[in-house]
């Protein structure tokens, strides 16, 4: 992997993006952006299950509403997120905390595709499942943790 | 104005509660956790509700409908974001008082941003009865989404005009 990374770091495309105020800065914008987008609407419908938010809206149709925004956020998110990857690759594949952090944000986006997908179903029921409200408590607790893992890179790794 | 914002920056750093945000490893990401959470409420659904009466995106619920489900967490999500925001500030308030893009996003973009939102909220119920939102309702949609990018882009500036 490491000869990989080094070889982003140099890809002549990858320092003209990172080296330009301008290019980063819509990178930052388009990440945090598409962050907010993918948290704001997975909580949201986490917060329907758990019967927290929205009592009054169907469950199902709040999922509706809000999934294509999840993905277009999600996509935002990781295009972004691998161009400011790119351009310090060895660094952040050496950062122990910037791993978990990947592997915390894709078992946060399995539950949260989980919660969309099944709410569909859940929410056509009289009642929200037991089962729902665990999945959705589950999802809301990784996608808080996700922030949380995203801000702890560049203070203990110093990376980002 | 400025000598009195500067004076209230420095006795605002000063207190115990700020100087241990600053000097703590562990304190400055779970205040920053707290910034950002509240924000992704706040952010994403005044995003999806300007993106519903821009008329994008899925049509299953009304914008009157949207508005009314995501109305309360996301002024919980605006109070964290404030609560986080200030702590922040406080960590660091003399760097950010001279700020360009700071001064920017606080004094003009945030204020802007929360007075339209106010007004969406408010006329969703009346634009948002039918699938359809009328065109002053999309333009109004279109403007305060792009509020909340500038918000972002300046926030994201910021560290580019430390002094």
């Amino acid at each position: 992997m490491l000869p990989l990374c080094h070889w982003l770091e140099t890809n002549s495309l990858i320092v003209r993006l990172d080296t330009s105020i301008v290019w980063s800065s819509i990178c930052e914008i388009l990440h945090y952006s598409g962050f907010f987008l993918v948290v704001g609407s997975t909580v949201i419908v986490n917060l329907r299950l758990l019967g927290l938010a929205g009592k009054k809206e169907n469950p199902s149709a709040l999922a509706e509403q809000l999934v294509p925004w999840m993905w277009i956020g999600l996509g935002m998110t990781i295009l972004s997120g691998f161009i400011l990857f790119a351009g310090e690759a060895t660094d952040f594949y050496l950062a122990i905390t910037f791993r978990i952090k990947i592997l915390w944000i894709l078992v946060a986006t399995i539950f949260g595709a989980i919660v969309f997908r099944k709410t569909r179903q859940w929410g056509e029921m009289p009642s929200v499942p037991v089962g729902a409200k665990l999945v959705a408590f589950i999802s809301l607790v990784l996608w808080v943790g996700a922030i949380l893992i995203s801000v702890e890179v560049p203070a203990i790794s110093g990376v980002g | 104005m400025y000598s009195f914002f500067m004076a209230f920056a420095k006795w605002l750093q000063g207190t115990w509660w700020a100087q241990d945000i600053s000097s703590s490893v562990w304190a400055y990401p779970w205040v920053q956790m707290t910034h950002y959470s509240g924000l992704s409420l706040w952010v994403g659904t005044n995003l999806a509700l300007d993106l519903r009466l821009l008329g994008i995106g899925k049509k299953r619920q009304t914008a009157a409908q949207l508005s009314d489900a995501l109305f309360a967490w996301n002024w919980i999500g605006f109070c964290i974001a404030v609560c986080g925001g200030f702590m922040l500030f406080a960590s660091a308030a003399t760097k950010y008082i001279p700020n360009p893009m700071f001064e920017i996003k606080l004094g003009i973009l945030v204020p802007l941003g929360i007075v339209l939102h106010i007004i969406n909220q408010l006329k969703a119920r009346t634009w948002g009865q039918t699938a359809e939102t009328p065109a002053v309702a999309k333009l109004s949609g279109l403007i305060e989404f792009l509020i909340w990018f500038a918000v972002i882009t300046a926030a994201i500036s910021i560290p580019n005009f430390e002094a």
